[in-house]
This record gives structure tokens, C-alpha cells and sequence, in this order.
């Protein structure tokens, strides 16, 4: 009988041990934690792509907002860049598309009614987002006209330009293989150029040099410096077809009629 | 005659029987068990059903993947108290072997992609993110492009028309079908996407991304063709086929040009005129002096 009763305590006692009763209130359950899995830190986001955002938690229940009860381990993540809250998720993966420049994506772990973890659970990342290429060197090229080329006074300058887009100026600097073109004509300052559309240009007959400079969205040249010149001269009327052109002899012409009717007007008044 | 046993004999022998008779049962269900555990537990398998692989992805847009997944449940990882088991987890999506998603549901997905060929690799792996041992993952190749999928690309001279007389400076305008212009950058040449070349007299003048007209200016006086081209990202021309329009047109002075001569030689010709009128008056003057002279002598 009293092995009975050992044993049917012993069963019990297995029972609650199994059941995890004695360790939940007699230890403290794990703590939850939170870890940004991707983008790496100080990812270079390139041409613009929206961020992806992968992120693993450890003992908690990623749970809709709003639609569970708040518990210490269960809930949403806040998803915060550069300290403003912009989105909540419960999956393990959220897009966010992002503009130009450096950002701080930050993720806290919160409970369903939007309260934070005691202790505090969150992870964050600097990123660099460009609308640029995420690599290569960046390339500046004159597709026409050719180095000492003879143009007319109205000609068009066509480039091109690699691993490098070209945006208004203004933006946020630093931001790698993004930018705009500076264009220098006979060393000043003549435009800047901020898409891929060809230059027209009206200068006056002589020789000129066109130079063309990628610069940061700061105005500033790239870290290797790109800059590509042109060496042309212009010269009005050129391509025009003139067989014969009469103008300076009639302006002679006119000279010389000119002379002939004072001789005239006074031969008139002499003989009068 | 044998005498039967006691009672109690008789129901030891009938408990040995049934302790056999349940053990036999007991080894057979647990080698039915067995066996249906062998069953049960047979190898997740993964299989992405679109893009098919060497899809091209048109017009920019996402691709939209879908996948089927069999013997794996998906689960979200770091659930409290979660025990593992090599049957459950969740999936990792490697975009060109960057990590892009993680998916605790089978359910399509979509992944932004930049112009290019790009490989889209799922993967399956427990709840603490180890692989599953062998390997489960599906990859498919894809091609992205902000052209049209296909369709073979034209492009049209609009205007000027042919055998037009122009002045120096002209707007030529085309329509281009299926191609699309994209800014270039030293992206690779995709299937359908490039920018447009114009070209005088078999140069290349200018190299454009606008579908609006062109202003094309100093061209030479004469009788000179004008062409478009389709080019490929790095900057070489579409030949197969060829996708290009040229347009004879005749280029002629401005009046502005000959506005000089025009001027200069009118202005001789009214001195020549006031010259011969003045001559004139005086000849006149000078026969009429001489006639009163005869008749007054």
C-alpha cells in the first residue's frame, strides 16, 4: 500500500516536472531578444530598391497587432527610421522603400497594446540607401562631338555616363555613385546637368574647352576624380553652301557708286 | 486420467498466455508504428512552380514568386518555449545570394529586381536557422528588364519626311515600339531596354532616352540622310534585327543667312539708279545750256 502511494506521488511529481509548473514559477522564463539579421551593418542599398529588412526574435510569439492580449512574450515589432516610427509588423521580414542617403532602421519588440518590453528589446542598423549602382567605378564619356572638332555656332553636346545617376542637386551627401554634372565652358561655370539629355550649346567663333565633372550630391568631386574635357572650335556659317559670294564686291560697288553720285551732285552744283 | 490442476494454477497459466498474447500485440504495434513513422517522416521537399527558370521579368515590375512546399510545416521561429523538430522551420529567400525574406508561411512573395539576369534561391531550414540535413532549397534564374517581354522592337522616322527641305536646324521626332528608353548607367544589356542614337551623315550626333522630338541643329546645306537607331545598354547597335530608320532630306540656307547679299545689292542697285538719274538730269542740263547758247548767240 505505501509503495502504492509512493509511487502514485512520484507520478505527480513527474507530472508537474514534465508539465514545466515548478519552472515557471519557480525560475524566470527566458528574457526575449531581437536581432536584425539583413541588411548588414552600413549596407550599401543601391538604384533605389526598397530595403528589406529581415529579422529573427528568440522567445517571443510575433502576434497581429491588435489582435491578441498583451503579454510579456508576445506582441508586434515598431519598425522605426531615424526615430520615427513608420510601420508595425508581426512576420519576420518587412520592404520599406527609402530615400537617398544614410538611415537608422531601428526594431523594438512590443506587446500587443504597443507598450515596450521591461527590459527594453530592440535592434538597430545603419544603412546607406543610393539610387546609384551599389558598385563599379563611375564612368563620364562625350559621345559627340570628337576631340577638335570644327563645329558651327549652334551645336549639341551628347555624353555618357556608368555606374552613376545623375539627380538634382540638393540631396544628401555622401551617398555613394549619385550625383549630378558640373560643366565648365573655357574654365567658368556654365550649367549643370542633372539627366542623361544632350547639351545644346551657342558660342561665338574661336576655339573653346568644354569640361564636364561628376560631383557629389554636395557639389563636391568623387572621392577618384571623373572629369572629361573637349577641345573644339567654332566657326560661324560652317557647313553652309555659298558658290559665289558677292558681298564684298557689291559692298565695293556700293563704294564706289556712292563716290560717283557726290562726283555728280557736285559737278550739278559747279555747273550751276 | 490426468488430474486438472488447482485453480490457481490454471489462472497463472491464462495471465502468462495473456502477458504473451499482449506483448506479441504490443511488438506489433509498435512495428506498425514504426513503419508509419518511417512514412510520415519522409523528406520535405521544395518546389518554386513560377517564375519558370530563364523567365524574363518585363516592364520593371516585381517578380512574383510562388512555391510549394511538402512534408515541412512552417512555423514562426523564436517562439517561446518552441521545441524543434527536423520537420518543422520556416524558409530563407537569397536574392543573387543576398538575403531578402524570411517566410513563415507558403505563400507567393514578391522581389523588387534591377535590370539584369538575377538568381532567386529558397531554402528550408529549422527553427533555429540551420539548414536541413541533406539540403532542401529550390533556385530559378530569372532575367529582369524595363522593356516590353517581346515583341520586336522598331523605332520610325516621323518627321522630317522624306526629301524635305529644311532650314539648319530640324526636330526630328520618331515612334519607337516595344524598347524601352532607360537612362544609361553601365547596366547590362537587357532584352528590350536601351537608348536611341541619332546620326548625320552615318555619325553618331547625339544619343537621347526622350520619346519627345529631337532638336537637331548646324546641320550642312544638301542633300544629307538622317538616322535613328535602337542601342543596346552598352552602346552598341540592336542587329538581329536591326532596328533603325533613315530619312533623306535637303538642307537649304536661311534667308537670314543671304539677307547680307540681298541687302548689299539692292543698296546698289538704288545708288546705281540715283547715279544714272543724276547723270541723266545733268546731260539734260547740259544739252539745254548748249541749245540756248545756239539760239542766243
Amino acid at each position: 500500500m505505501n509503495a502504492r502511494i509512493l509511487a502514485l506521488i512520484v507520478a505527480i511529481v513527474g507530472m508537474l516536472v514534465a508539465s514545466g509548473i515548478p519552472a515557471s514559477n519557480g525560475r524566470s522564463a527566458p528574457l526575449p531578444s531581437l536581432s536584425i539579421i539583413s541588411p548588414t551593418p552600413n549596407e550599401v542599398i543601391g538604384n533605389g530598391t526598397p530595403v528589406a529588412i529581415v529579422f529573427a526574435v528568440m522567445n517571443f510569439n510575433l502576434t497581429e497587432p491588435g489582435n491578441a492580449t498583451s503579454s510579456p512574450n508576445s506582441g508586434h515589432v515598431d519598425v522605426f527610421v531615424d526615430d520615427t516610427l513608420i510601420a508595425q509588423t508581426s512576420v519576420n521580414t518587412i520592404v520599406l522603400p527609402l530615400p537617398s542617403g544614410p538611415h537608422t532602421i531601428r526594431l523594438r519588440l512590443v506587446t500587443d497594446n504597443g507598450s515596450a518590453l521591461n527590459p527594453d528589446v530592440n535592434a538597430s542598423v545603419p544603412v546607406m540607401v543610393t539610387r546609384g549602382p551599389t558598385g563599379g567605378t563611375p564612368g563620364l564619356s562625350i559621345v559627340f562631338p570628337q576631340e577638335g572638332a570644327l563645329l558651327g555656332t549652334d551645336w549639341t553636346l551628347s555624353f555618357r555616363v556608368t555606374n552613376f545617376v545623375l539627380v538634382p542637386p540638393g540631396g544628401p551627401a555622401g551617398v555613394p555613385n549619385e550625383g549630378h554634372i558640373v560643366v565648365r565652358l573655357d574654365s567658368a561655370s556654365y550649367a549643370v546637368l542633372t539627366d542623361g539629355a544632350p547639351l545644346h550649346l551657342n558660342l561665338k567663333d574661336g576655339p573653346h574647352t568644354v569640361t564636364l565633372q561628376l560631383v557629389d550630391n554636395a557639389g563636391g568631386p568623387l572621392s577618384s576624380n571623373v572629369t572629361v574635357s573637349l577641345h573644339v572650335t567654332v566657326h560661324a556659317l560652317l557647313g553652309r553652301v555659298t558658290p559665289f559670294d558677292a558681298t564684298p564686291y557689291l559692298a565695293l560697288a556700293n563704294l564706289l557708286i556712292g563716290l560717283g553720285i557726290l562726283a555728280a551732285i557736285y559737278r550739278k552744283l559747279e555747273v550751276q | 486420467m490426468r488430474p486438472h490442476p488447482p485453480p490457481a494454477k490454471q489462472h497463472r497459466k491464462v495471465h502468462r498466455y495473456s502477458s504473451t498474447l499482449a506483448l506479441v500485440a504490443l511488438m506489433t504495434l509498435l512495428g506498425v508504428s514504426l513503419s508509419s513513422s518511417t512514412a510520415i517522416a519522409a523528406a520535405p521537399s521544395l518546389t518554386i512552380v513560377s517564375p519558370a527558370d530563364g523567365a524574363v521579368i518585363a516592364n520593371g515590375t516585381p517578380v512574383l514568386v510562388d512555391f510549394r512546399v511538402s512534408n515541412f510545416v512552417f512555423v514562426q521561429p523564436g517562439r517561446v518555449g518552441q521545441v524543434g523538430s527536423p520537420n518543422e522551420g520556416h524558409a530563407n529567400v537569397f536574392l543573387d545570394a543576398q538575403y531578402v525574406r524570411l517566410l513563415t508561411t507558403v505563400e507567393p512573395f514578391s522581389l523588387s529586381l534591377t535590370s539584369g539576369a538575377h538568381t532567386v534561391r529558397i531554402q528550408l531550414v529549422t527553427d533555429n536557422g540551420t539548414p536541413l540535413n541533406p539540403d532542401v532549397s529550390a533556385s530559378v534564374r530569372v532575367v529582369a528588364t524595363h522593356g516590353p517581354g517581346g515583341g520586336i522592337p522598331r523605332i520610325q522616322i516621323l518627321s522630317p519626311t522624306p526629301l524635305e527641305a529644311t532650314g539648319h536646324g530640324i526636330y526630328v521626332s520618331y515612334r519607337i515600339e516595344n524598347f524601352t528608353l532607360v537612362e544609361p548607367r553601365g547596366q547590362p544589356n537587357e532584352p528590350n531596354e536601351g537608348q536611341v542614337q541619332l546620326l548625320v551623315l552615318s555619325h553618331v550626333v547625339m544619343e537621347v532616352t526622350q520619346y519627345e522630338p529631337v532638336l537637331l541643329v548646324s546641320l550642312p546645306e544638301g542633300d544629307i540622310d538622317i538616322a535613328v537607331r535602337l542601342v543596346n545598354n552598352d552602346n552598341t547597335a540592336l542587329l538581329n534585327p536591326e532596328a533603325s530608320s533613315t530619312v533623306s532630306i535637303h538642307v537649304i540656307a536661311s534667308s537670314s543667312v543671304s539677307l547680307p547679299l540681298v541687302s548689299n545689292g539692292g543698296i546698289a542697285l538704288l545708288l546705281a539708279f540715283i547715279l544714272v538719274v543724276l547723270i541723266l538730269r545733268r546731260r539734260k542740263l547740259a544739252a539745254r545750256d548748249a541749245n540756248a547758247r545756239g539760239g542766243n548767240p
